[in-house]
């Protein structure tokens, strides 16, 4: 588990798991400035498919910035709009921090495993 | 200080943030100090690209940086007309909480010891003392 981003930025990836009426994305890396438009663009896609829950695994996230948060919070009010929910599983310290300073951790709850936040 | 002048372009952006960030590092501060500066660069210069600049690939963004053992400070400016940073609302009050923007500027308060703008609103100082 990543505690610290590196210097220079690991590749961002985002790996989407359809299941059910549910998504779980997972993101690897560092979402910096000139790459946080791909978080944007995966989340309102899936935001528009009337999902009852999308997890985002942040296990290997190592780094994000105010464009990529505020991508997520776009694709919560979109979810939010059929009384779906964005729930976040397994933030490294650093990013638990952010998420805790924004007070976005009253949006987003944070569970433990993947398993645990699918479940209704 | 050190000048750097990229174009108004994110991806050129990230040169002169891992430049500073090799400094940083060289100079021994700790791994939380270059999550910090790391933050705000990306803070400012996407304020400066975005806010400012307004993604004009015309303009430019000027960075002008000083790294010692004792301090690390850091100028950002773009080319626009400047605005007030006392009039963003508070993105932490309940009824901002669900906004998607708003959230650079008390991210980078957050992180640093010192974030000022000049009183055109077109430059931002960044400073961050050795804990």
């Amino acid at each position: 588990m990543p505690t610290h981003p590196p210097i220079t930025d690991s590749p961002f990836s985002i790996d989407v798991d359809r299941r059910d009426d549910a998504a779980v994305v997972r993101l690897v890396g560092s979402c910096t400035m000139d790459v946080a438009g791909q978080l944007g663009e995966c989340v309102k896609g899936l935001a528009g498919e009337k999902l009852r829950v999308l997890v985002l695994e942040l296990s290997a996230l190592d780094f994000i910035e105010s464009t990529g948060l505020g991508n997520i919070v776009a694709g919560y009010l979109r979810i939010r709009r059929h009384r779906g929910e964005v729930r976040m599983v397994s933030p490294p310290q650093p990013i638990l921090n952010l998420l805790e300073i924004t007070r976005l951790t009253q949006l987003f709850p944070i569970h433990n495993t993947v398993e645990e936040a699918l479940a209704p | 200080m050190k000048k750097i002048v990229v174009p108004n372009d994110l991806a050129k952006a990230k040169k002169p943030e891992r430049m500073i960030l090799e400094e940083i590092e060289a100079c021994g501060y700790c791994e939380n100090a270059t999550f910090a500066i790391k933050l705000a660069l990306e803070e400012a210069m996407t304020n400066a690209f975005r806010h400012g600049n307004k993604c004009d690939p015309s303009k430019q963004i000027t960075i002008q940086y000083e790294i010692t053992p004792e301090c690390v400070e850091i100028e950002i400016r773009d080319e626009g007309e400047g605005f007030q940073p006392d009039v963003v609302p508070d993105p932490t009050l309940p009824e901002n909480i669900d906004r998607p923007h708003g959230r650079g500027i008390m991210l980078m308060r957050s992180y640093l010891d010192e974030v000022k703008y000049c009183k055109t609103g077109n430059s931002v100082r960044l400073v961050m003392r050795r804990k």
